[in-house]
């Protein structure tokens, strides 16, 4: 078993106070920022450790970072995102719920590196007991002055806040979330300009995932060859995956990058529960092409799964044993895309609203010749035409389910009925 | 500059420039929805997607800054199919009603269809229904035809600066409308029919009036103001069925106020349509020929002293032209076209221009509003003031009523001592004005009709020298006219003569105390024709309104859409308004009344074409010779005196009701009852 690094002290329940992580090594990083290192070279020391998002995209954090002006006169923001929205995901939760100040101390830490004073927690709305404990982890910290004016004596001031969404998906994207805090329609925005450069209220702001943020401590405490020795070379650093579906022991794993799918789902999730064979699994939340059985044997990390037309994603993987309708898999899966679509642009919001129609039809067995081809015309009239990667992520989902169990689809058609059930 | 390749052609582009820009001006047309020039990017509609070297995907040609090498193509394979596939998306949702919706023929979405729609449609599920919305009663809207485009919104929260609009609801639920029921308060409501794409929002008074296709369209100029926005006049028959705007950068741009565009209706009702004669104190249908006599009549009855004429608001240049030389041959000094009694000092043009131009706006860097309220006054001046506030650095203050101008801007006071202080220099906003490198101000009718208007126009002229407004390539110093007729009325001297002539309060007093016996009321309406007590009235216009309701003898003429007239607007823009049909029944152009009328009279005026009588104007003045503003040499105008404490007053009550046609039409009424009198209707105590 590796070690753990960012659920290290989750299962202490108490561990969400500020008495509790004091005791342990709590808010050491950012003092050891403050004290030792200028802003640059914390900025340098992330990019040295090849920290890369987790939020999805898993772009490069300190690259990220150093996009943002330098000489601004206008304020900066840090945006953390908690909205975590991809079903299938649930890890940012549990560093929300159980240890709340990594989270803090790995904001003040970037805000401190960026020339940030204030910054937003952007928390999904059904996260209710994770916004009250991150608001009473705050006040804690602001208490014990991580937080706020002059902290730990050093010139530097930082405010933070819990910005709470309404529930969308969509304001997961970046750009739509920070619409979102300002007040807007939660619907991405234009790019360019990035919002390294103007991002909330115009200004240079920074968005990045809770895990992303948890890890900044740890960098800071134990050096970026600490952080590079874990898992491979171009993504390294231990990571959340999020097992779920049919599988014996759902829950959050901490392991290192680049384990391989099948390992991680049949030694640390236990196999299926029902002991029936695994049909395919989805590897980064349901925006990620699912993979058959017979791909399991692939590393998890953003390299190797983007070689195989999947990704990885958030880490929330889906296991789905052999008694799985593939069809009514897809229908679910784009049902989710189209509620959460925000309505902006054409391909995605009547794209998907069209294929969403046909799959309900096809799944309750009133399908009709063609629909498959249908379906598979939709998608490639919906990817690379839409406004933001929601779309391109459902076209891609719904591609690979054809792709992978085309003869579930066409037996829906002929037979009026499922394969499996 | 940029250089891009396109097509396999090479384009070099201005800096700033879109994709879709450089594609233009390649000569490349790319489909569009929802981009629009004026507007923000959005880039959702998708229409527009080209392919661009290097780049894994589609991009969208109006968002994507044009570059230095890329290379762009618009004409493969690909495209083509992202066109279609776009396009059958916008279609599977719409209603596909186009026999019964009114863009049809002019509608974006049905012509991008020939182009990129399928022949047959491949969508097998149902489509959706979208409720209507309540857009008030310019707008119809038809919600299910709505392609999301977000054209309106944009318009609405920037150009309008009215945050009412919006889309609420995700993906499939997406709708547009007002976040509450409610009508859209805007004067510049109507641009939306025009930006939206396709019969989602369609003109309501227009509703099932006429297909785009039987109509005639002469291109005018608007008289609803003193703007002189650019029009289409849109007629079908001898019927003015609607009214567009027409592009024109340095007035309106591509937008017009709703008075502009739906006072329209106004045109059918209440007209005058043959000459009336008063017999036996009612009016009755009369032949010219018996109108003419009995002016001539009364003429030969009265000294010439005894004869006055004023000119309305929408009086055109021609027609007073010709009253003027008619006032001249008879010997009469009388004469007035300042209606509202504005303390406007003729000596100096450029003391009643708006000499900034209202493009010059774009480039003043403060201003100061007096006595006037310009979102109502001259919606399209608003908008101006508007986009110069949203590019950011440029304080404005108000002296006047304080209300909503859409931007944000300081509200300094109500009353001429403000004026005072910042003439003195002791208000900090004079600061802010000296400091400014390209200031204005804007006065308007409502500092300048009072008691004290001349000491106020002097205030201002001091104010505009003492902070440096006026200089070599740069006047800010600004009259803001509500009435079409009045700087062309200015311009043509059309004010009291030397020998004592007496202006427009003077004719009054004299008429009521009996001094002046006929009184010539060229489409004057908006004077208190009680005061005109015993004289005799002669009303020439198009409208029974009030002074057709206390005229003696009625000359019918024709509206601005019923002739070839000039009107200059309040920057000194002379322009011409077109026929675009013929004035009703007996009713005749105006100038040619006047000169009808000049025969009968004994005194034959000079001319007898249209080219005569422009002549004639230039004569007058050479501003006539051509189109266009010219400078206005400074000068000392105004008269320094006292200013009365009273608060200045707002000239316009209502926007939407402000001379005869706008009084007679149907949608105007309806815009009051919305608009202007929202709360009477709420409590019905009215009845
Ligand atoms: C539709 C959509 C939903 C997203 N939802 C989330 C989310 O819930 N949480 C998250 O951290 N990133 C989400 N992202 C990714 C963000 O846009 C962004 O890339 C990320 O927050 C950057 O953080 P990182 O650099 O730390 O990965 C989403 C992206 C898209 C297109
Ligand atoms: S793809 Fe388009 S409609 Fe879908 S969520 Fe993104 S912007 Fe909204
Ligand atoms: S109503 Fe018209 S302009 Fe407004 S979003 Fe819909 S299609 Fe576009
Ligand atoms: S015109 Fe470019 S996306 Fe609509």
């Amino acid at each position: 078993m590796t070690e753990r690094v960012l659920l290290k002290n989750t299962a202490n329940p108490d561990f969400h106070r500020i008495d509790a992580c004091l005791a342990a090594e709590g808010y050491q990083g950012l003092t050891k920022a403050l004290r030792k290192f200028s802003p640059e070279e914390i900025i340098q020391l992330v990019t040295d450790s090849k920290l890369r998002g987790r939020g999805g995209a898993g772009f490069a954090t300190g690259l990220k970072w150093s996009f943002v002006p330098k000489e601004t006169e206008r304020p900066k923001y840090l945006c953390c995102n908690a909205d975590e929205g991809e079903p299938g995901t649930f890890k940012d939760r549990e560093i929300i719920e159980k240890d709340p100040h990594i989270l803090i101390e790995g904001m003040a830490i970037a805000a401190y590196a960026l020339g940030v004073e204030t910054g937003y927690i952007y928390v999904r709305g059904e996260f209710d007991f994770g916004a009250r404990r991150l608001e009473e982890a705050i006040r804690e910290a602001y208490r014990e002055g991580y937080l706020g004016k002059n902290i730990r004596a050093s010139g530097f001031n930082f405010d933070l806040h819990v910005f709470r969404g309404a529930g969308a998906y969509i304001c997961g994207e970046e750009t739509a979330l920070i619409e979102s805090i300002e007040g807007k329609r939660g619907q991405p925005r234009l790019k360019p300009p990035f919002p390294a450069i103007e991002g909330l209220y115009g200004c240079p702001t920074v968005v990045n995932n809770v895990e992303t943020l948890a890890c900044i401590p740890h960098i800071l405490l134990r050096g970026a060859d600490w952080f590079k020795g874990i898992g491979p070379e171009d993504s390294p650093g231990t990571k959340l995956y999020c097992l779920s579906g049919h599988v014996r022991n759902p829950g959050v794993y901490e392991l290192p990058m680049g384990i391989a799918l099948r390992h991680l789902v049949e030694k640390h999730g236990g196999g299926t529960h029902s002991g029936k064979k695994i049909k395919a699994v989805i590897p980064g939340g349901v925006s990620a092409p699912m993979l058959p059985e017979s791909d399991l044997d692939i590393d998890m990390d953003f390299a190797s799964l983007a070689a195989a037309g999947t990704m990885l994603g958030s880490g929330g993987v889906i296991v789905m044993d052999e008694t799985t309708c593939i069809v009514r898999v897809a229908m679910r899966t784009i049902g989710f895309f189209h509620h959460e679509s925000c309505g902006k642009c054409t391909p995605c919001r009547d794209g998907l609203y069209w294929a969403s129609k046909l799959l309900k039809r096809l799944e309750a067995g009133k399908g009709k010749k063609g629909d498959v081809e249908e379906l598979e015309r939709l998608c490639g009239n919906i990817f690379g035409n839409t406004f933001c990667p929601l779309g391109d992520g459902a076209a891609m989902a719904l591609r690979a389910a054809i792709k992978h169990f085309r003869d579930e689809f066409v037996y829906h058609v002929e037979k009026g009925k499922c394969m499996v059930s | 500059m940029p250089k891009l390749t396109i097509d396999d052609s090479e384009v070099e582009v201005e800096p700033g420039f879109t994709v879709l820009q450089a594609c233009e001006q390649a000569g490349i047309e790319i489909p569009r929805f929802c981009y629009h020039e004026r507007l923000s990017i959005a880039g959702n509609c998708r229409m527009c997607l080209v392919e661009m070297k290097r780049s894994p995907k589609p991009v969208a040609a109006c968002a994507m800054p044009a570059a230095d090498g890329m290379v762009i193509r618009t004409n493969t394979p690909a495209v083509e199919k992202t066109r279609k596939a776009v396009m059958e998306f916008l279609l599977i949702n719409h209603p596909l009603d186009c026999p019964i919706c009114d863009q049809a023929g002019e509608c974006d979405l049905q012509d991008q269809a020939m182009a990129y729609g399928l022949d047959h449609g491949r969508y097998r599920e149902t489509k959706r229904a979208v409720k209507d919305k309540n857009f008030g009663p310019l707008i119809k809207a038809v919600m299910t035809r709505c392609i999301h485009c977000t054209r309106c919104i944009r318009f609405s929260t920037e150009i309008a600066g009215v945050q009412e609009l919006g889309a609420t609801g995700r993906g499939e639920n997406m709708e547009v409308g007002t976040y509450v029921e409610k009508a859209l308060a805007s004067e510049l409501s109507g641009n939306m029919i025009d930006l939206c794409p396709v019969g989602a929002l369609t003109s309501a008074p227009y509703a099932f009036r006429a297909r785009s296709w039987e109509l005639r369209k002469t291109e005018s100029v608007d008289v609803m103001d003193a703007v002189g926005s650019n029009i289409r006049v849109d007629v079908r028959g001898a019927e003015v069925m609607r009214i567009l705007p027409r592009l024109n950068e340095d007035v309106n741009e591509d937008w017009i106020s709703d008075k502009s565009r739906f006072a329209c209706d106004g045109l059918r009702y209440q007209r005058l349509d043959r000459p009336y004669l008063r017999d036996g104190g009612k009016l009755r249908p009369a032949t010219w020929d018996e109108a003419f006599a009995a002016v001539a009549e009364k003429v030969k009855a009265t000294k010439a002293r005894g004869i006055a004429a004023i000119a309305g608001d929408t009086a055109d240049c021609e027609a007073m032209t010709a009253l003027k030389d008619l006032m001249a041959a008879l010997g009469s000094p009388h004469l007035d076209c300042r209606q509202d009694g504005a303390h406007l000092d003729a000596s100096h043009r450029a003391g009643y221009l708006f000499n900034t131009s209202i493009a010059g706006i774009e480039q003043a860097d403060a201003c100061l509003l007096i006595g006037t309220n310009p979102r109502v006054e001259a919606p399209i001046v608003n908008a101006r003031l508007r986009k110069r506030f949203l590019a950011g650095g440029f304080p404005v203050a108000l002296i006047g009523k304080k209300t909503d101008l859409t931007f944000s801007h300081k509200h300094l006071g109500t009353t001429p001592n403000v004026l005072d202080k910042v003439a003195s220099g002791a208000h900090p906003f004079a600061k802010v004005l000296n400091k400014a490198k390209r200031p204005m101000l804007i006065l308007g009718m409502g500092a300048l009709a009072r008691q004290d208007g001349a000491a106020i126009l002097a205030a201002a002229r001091k104010i505009a020298e003492d902070s440096g407004m006026v200089n070599d390539g740069w006047n800010g110093f600004n009259v803001l006219h509500t009435a079409a007729a009045r700087v062309g009325g200015l311009d043509l001297g059309f004010l009291p003569g030397k020998m004592g002539g007496r202006d427009v309060a003077g004719i009054l007093d004299g008429a009521g105390m009996g001094e002046v016996e006929i009184v010539y009321l060229l489409a004057a309406d908006e004077i208190d024709m009680d005061r005109l007590g015993g004289a005799f009235v002669i009303y020439q216009g198009h409208h029974g309104d009030a002074g057709a309701g206390r005229a003696d003898v009625i000359l019918p003429g024709g509206a601005y859409t019923e002739k070839n007239a000039t009107y200059v607007n309040t920057e000194g823009r002379a322009q011409v308004a077109r026929l675009a049909a013929y004035p009703p029944g007996e009713a005749r152009e105006d100038w040619k009344i006047v000169r009808a009328l000049s025969a009968v009279l004994g005194k034959p005026l000079p001319f007898d074409s249209l080219q005569q009588v422009r002549a004639r104007m230039a004569e007058i003045n050479a501003n006539f010779a051509h189109t266009g503003v010219v400078a206005a040499p400074w000068g000392t105008f105004g008269e320094e005196g006292r200013l009365d404490p009273a608060p200045f007053a707002s000239r316009l009550a209502n926007f939407y009701m402000t001379d005869p046609i706008s009084r007679a039409s149907p949608t105007m009424a309806k815009c009051t009852e919305a608009f202007v009198n929202p709360a009477r209707r709420r409590t019905g105590t009215d009845g």
